[in-house]
């Protein structure tokens, strides 16, 4: 069964080259259903491996496909590796996908890009298998390296917008400082281990001077800061939502940007002989949470406040990896998974019904029109808040207890982080849905539920969301946290618990009153005295327009990097390129001309010039071989 | 063996095509003869043993089959391709038997053991291209191109004869394998007529690859004569006296190597620099493919300067040779067919991605591949030569050898961006008959095949 593992990333791909090549050619219908059935398929295959893989010995299966590249000592087989962590990514990656897929053949309908869409969304899903299902770092950096590619050419799918396209080049620069930092940590690996298969490197772990592995964990985790859009390297995901609302959720919030932590669990031996790079994991997790949820207080454009809150939640499920929580961290990339896409989907759904508008000052009222939309994000609304018993809660829960118990000033912060992100969520909710509609006339007249290709995914995430949490039930409640079973194996130290169930009990309450009470204070807020989010700027107070202006870091980054660099560059440009190096060209080019027009005189086409030249050449071997 | 045969009994056919009335069907019978030789030299080539004429003067061993191999593939696109040329001249029968003359002469120097067959050969090779070369009688160019070889061949060939001579004189011996003995006994001792005899004679062979500075009548010619005959010139022809060298230098001659290797290596040296660099200023793209293969001529001869006689650098070199044979066929073809109006220079190229983007897809194949860039065979032709010279004390050539042929690149590429960056007077097709489309598309295809898949070729036979 386990051989079968090749089929995951094959159907995607098919579908890939199908649409790539065929697309133009086929009906959207068709294009639309190749694509989804083609995840479909890589989705069954996954189930039916997850279960297969629990009967492995060891629970682990490497599936070799042929032989990549050999080169003197460096032997890099293309392998597969089925173990629990891979064969539960796949089931997100596959699962969700499907969903996505699904919900795309509706939200994309009209889009004349219709089958370049799903081109690009197929070939995402390829390069994601391949990133979760590789043997060995190299095939992960292919597959990191091919989500960035398509997360790029997704953002800017409508190329039209110069917009769009900077926020793509934007991701795709900040992208590579992180991926370099991923490249130097596979040839520190390489160097220090022999070898980048992750078996045979994770064994000699224990034995490598302590020093080294922390600065591959740093370097690793660098990579991890890129993709998974932590500070300082945060700033491309809000852009990002320049892509179509589908990709938003199925990249930028359910699966590419989880890839970080995906890597570092992988890696969680390094990260488990190293206290220090597991301490700024969790630095950078936190202050990222923290950070990134009061940003997105005063965010107006629907999609960016579930921007801002994705790199919060990454920042949550990052301070869950740095005080070694792996299987609580992956338990929230699961259940974030589910309602973060049901989000997104829902945001997409209210612009859809909006006709393109993301603000939500322009909204207002639509509970009503909108039913299922409403009901759905509501649920989602809730799950992320971290009320029981939606499943944000459990796996939110889970990390801060652990966070609690590594260092209860942490606790503190993350505990900060779920009340803002309670009140941000809520607050999107009420200004969206209560309240009365503040758009045109036409936008109103426009109102309409989506079709049913959109509503059905919505409908199934939302039930995932609620349901979602009984992958991970509290232990201390006497209930089996299957979640925790499942990740064992693949970790190099087990986490235990050691805090008391009275401890556990009390963080617990304490984390449902405070979030009932903020969502309490949001509704007084929005929907009691129906205080609206500040249209005009100038009438901000100072500190909001700090937050709303994203604490000025974009400006920063330009001023201190983007701003010098373009100086270089263009010292550069004026000195080295058009002085320096045209010349030499330049130069080289005109002394070839000159020679070559010299060289030709002396063939002017009178041979006896040509047998006296001859004559010489002759003369002059004998001569330099015999006298001199 | 039974392919030198059938090829010299073609030309005899055809020969007798006019007396007996049977015109029509000579190109034809040319074409299936050829196959037939081909057939031939693969039947030979399954039998482990070598077949020896005259007394030892003639052996076909696997080396001499493969590259009779590269000589008649060649010569069959050649023929499909010039076919037409034979059609407008009066004297189709003539001409003919010429070309499959020459292609004897040719057949003999890949498999010659001895001088005087080695003489014969080149002889047999060069006259009937004497009179190809001014077949355009009408033409004073041609003519004139004639001529000039005529004088410029025969001077040469007196060199090659008195070198001959004089290493008989040192050694009684016209065989190869036993000049070979006679310098491994008298190692140190050779008198120095046998040095000047060896220099002349690398002279003499040196004209007829047309390495500098003994190339001045390439160029002239090349532009002079009929575009076919050119591409027969650059081709067959060079390919043929460059197994010659190779046979002479790398076996006879391979004790000696301290007297002629210097002056090879000057030879190499002067024939990259002067090639490319003219090359790059010609307007005229008949010339400039002169002065290229003037360049891959010095790219060959780096392998006989290596002095191993190794598998690699004998397969290496056999593919070189079919690499830049297949490749120059399909740029002569497209150029022929482009030039019909008269116009030889770049400028005829000009817009061509338009008026025909398949053929100008091939001929951008075809530069690519002379020019040396990855994936077409051109590319590994090089790497093979680099990877046989790397291993020796010139690696100063080496070097050369990459800069130049970055010159090179700059005067392939005037053709490609004529193609595709400048515009055309007309947007017409240009005419191409379905044989030299065919042609074209098919050592395209190869030119790609061998490239991705080098094996087939350097896999061929252990040396």
């Amino acid at each position: 069964m386990v051989k079968l593992v090749g089929l995951v990333p094959l159907f995607p791909l098919i579908g890939f080259l199908i649409n790539g090549f065929f697309g133009k050619k086929l009906s959207k219908g068709l294009s639309g259903t190749i694509a989804s059935v083609a995840v479909l398929a890589s989705f069954v295959v996954s189930l039916l491996l997850f279960f297969d893989a629990q009967h492995l010995p060891g629970h682990k299966a490497e599936v070799s496909l042929f032989g990549w590249i050999s080169a003197d000592t460096l032997d890099i087989p293309f392998e597969f590796l089925i173990d629990p962590l891979s064969s539960w990514f796949l089931l997100i990656i596959t699962g969700i996908g499907f969903l996505i897929h699904v919900y795309s053949t509706g939200y994309m309908h009209d889009d004349e890009g219709f089958q370049r869409f799903f081109t690009y969304l197929n070939l995402f899903v390829f390069f994601m298998l391949l990133l979760v299902l590789g043997n060995n770092y190299l095939i992960m950096f292919v597959g990191w390296e091919g989500v960035g590619l398509c997360s790029y050419l997704l953002i800017g799918f409508w190329f039209k917008n110069t917009d769009y396209n900077n926020a793509a080049k934007k991701a795709f620069i900040i992208n590579r400082i992180g991926d370099l930092g991923f490249l130097l940590g596979i040839i520190l690996i390489f160097i220090s281990f022999g070898s980048i298969t992750y078996g045979q490197v994770f064994e000699k772990a224990g034995i490598v001077n302590e020093s080294v592995i922390t600065t591959i964990a740093l370097l690793l985790f660098i990579g991890a800061m890129g993709k998974s859009a932590q500070i300082p390297l945060y700033t491309w995901l809000p852009d990002a939502m320049a892509g179509p609302t589908p990709v938003s959720a199925l990249i930028h919030a359910a699966t590419m940007v989880t890839a970080g932590i995906y890597m570092i669990v992988r890696s969680n031996v390094f990260y488990s002989i190293s206290e220090v790079a597991a301490e700024v994991v969790a630095i950078v997790g936190v202050a990222t949470a923290l950070f990134a949820a009061t940003i997105g207080l005063l965010q107006n454009d629907i999609k960016k406040i579930l921007a801002y809150s994705t790199v919060s939640q990454l920042g949550l499920m990052f301070l869950g990896l740095g005080v070694g929580a792996y299987s609580s961290s992956v338990f929230h990339v699961t259940t974030h998974a589910f309602f973060k896409a049901l989000l997104f989907l829902g945001a997409g759904s209210v612009i859809h019904a909006m006709g393109g508008e993301q603000d939500i000052r322009k909204m207002g009222g639509l509970k009503g029109k909108i039913k299922v939309t409403f009901i759905t994000m509501f649920i989602g609304t809730i799950a992320i808040s971290g009320i029981p018993p939606f499943s944000g809660f459990f796996s939110k829960d889970e990390i801060l207890a652990h966070v609690y118990e590594h260092s209860p000033v942490l606790w503190f912060f993350g505990m900060v982080t779920s009340m803002l992100t309670a009140f941000y969520m809520f607050r999107m909710l009420y200004v969206t849905f209560w309240g009365t509609f503040r758009g045109t006339h036409e936008q109103a007249h426009h109102l309409h539920e989506s079709p049913s290709s959109m509503t059905i995914p919505l409908i199934v995430l939302a039930a995932l969301s609620v349901i979602g949490g009984a992958l991970g039930l509290p232990e201390f409640w006497g209930m089996p946290n299957w979640m925790h079973h499942h990740l064992d194996p693949i970790l190099y130290r087990k986490s235990v618990s050691m805090l008391s169930h009275e401890t556990e009990w009390m963080l617990m309450g304490l984390a449902v009153v405070a979030a009932a009470a903020i969502i309490f204070f949001a509704h007084q807020l929005f929907v009691k005295n129906r205080v609206l989010p500040e249209a005009n700027e100038a009438k901000l107070k100072p500190w909001q327009k700090l937050i709303a202006n994203k604490y000025y870091v974009d400006e920063f980054y330009t001023a201190i990097i983007q701003k010098p660099l373009d100086m270089i560059a263009l010292a550069f440009h004026k000195f080295f390129e058009i002085q320096l190096i045209d010349g030499i060209v330049n130069g080289v080019g005109n002394s070839v001309k000159g020679i070559g027009s010299v060289i030709r005189l002396v063939q002017n086409g009178n041979i006896g010039m040509y047998i006296i030249s001859m004559v010489l050449g002759i003369i002059l071997i004998f001569l330099t071989l015999f006298i001199l | 063996m039974l392919s030198l045969f059938i090829v010299s009994g073609l030309g005899v056919l055809a020969m007798l095509a006019e007396i007996f009335k049977f015109k029509k069907y000579v190109f034809p019978i040319v074409l299936g003869g050829l196959i037939g030789a081909l057939g031939a030299l693969y039947m030979e080539w399954q039998t482990p043993k070598s077949y020896a004429l005259f007394d030892n003067m003639i052996v076909f061993d696997k080396m001499a089959l493969a590259f009779s191999g590269v000589i008649i593939v060649t010569a069959f696109f050649w023929f499909i391709f010039a076919n037409d040329y034979f059609e407008e001249e009066s004297n189709v029968v003539d001409h003919t038997a010429l070309v499959l003359f020459a292609l004897t002469g040719a057949l003999m120097l890949t498999a010659f053991k001895n001088m005087t067959t080695l003489f014969l050969g080149v002889e047999i090779m060069s006259i009937p291209l004497y009179v190809l070369a001014a077949s355009k009688k009408r033409y004073l160019a041609s003519n004139e191109a004639g001529f000039k070889y005529l004088i410029m061949g025969s001077f040469a060939s007196g060199f090659l004869l008195f070198g001959i001579a004089l290493i008989y004189g040192a050694t009684g011996s016209f065989d190869i394998a036993e000049i070979r003995q006679y310098l491994t006994d008298n190692a140190g001792t050779v008198p120095s007529f046998f040095i000047a005899g060896v220099v002349m004679m690398l002279v003499a062979m040196l004209f007829k690859v047309s390495a500098a500075p003994f190339h001045f009548w390439a160029p002239d010619v090349y532009q002079g004569a009929p575009t076919v005959i050119t591409a027969l010139m650059s081709t067959i022809v060079k390919t043929a006296a460059f197994i010659a060298i190779l046979k002479l230098f790398m076996i006879g001659f391979s004790g000696a190597a301290t007297v002629w290797s210097g002056v090879l290596a000057a030879v190499i040296a002067l024939s990259l620099i002067i090639a490319n660099f003219t090359a790059a200023v010609q307007s005229n793209v008949k010339r400039m493919l002169a002065y290229s293969s003037i360049s891959h001529a010095a790219f060959m001869l780096m392998v006989v300067l290596a002095n191993v006689r190794s598998n690699a650098s004998v397969s290496g070199i056999l593919y070189y040779s079919l690499a830049y044979s297949i490749g120059s066929i399909a740029a002569f073809t497209v150029f022929y067919n482009v030039s019909r109006n008269g116009n030889e220079t770049v400028e005829g190229f000009n817009g061509l991605a338009k008026r025909n983007p398949l053929l100008a897809a091939c001929m951008t194949v075809a530069m690519l591949s002379l020019a040396g860039i990855p994936v077409t065979s051109g590319f590994f032709a090089k790497y093979f030569v680099f990877t046989t010279l790397i291993g020796t004390e010139y690696k100063w050539l080496l070097i050369l050898a990459v800069l130049t042929s970055a010159v090179g690149v700059y005067y392939y590429f005037k053709i490609i961006i004529a193609m595709y960056f400048k515009n055309a007077e007309t947007t017409e097709p240009v005419f191409f008959e379905t044989s030299n489309k065919l042609v074209v598309i098919i050592t395209t295809l190869i030119t790609l095949i061998i490239g991705f898949i080098p094996d087939v070729i350097t896999g061929l036979f252990v040396y």
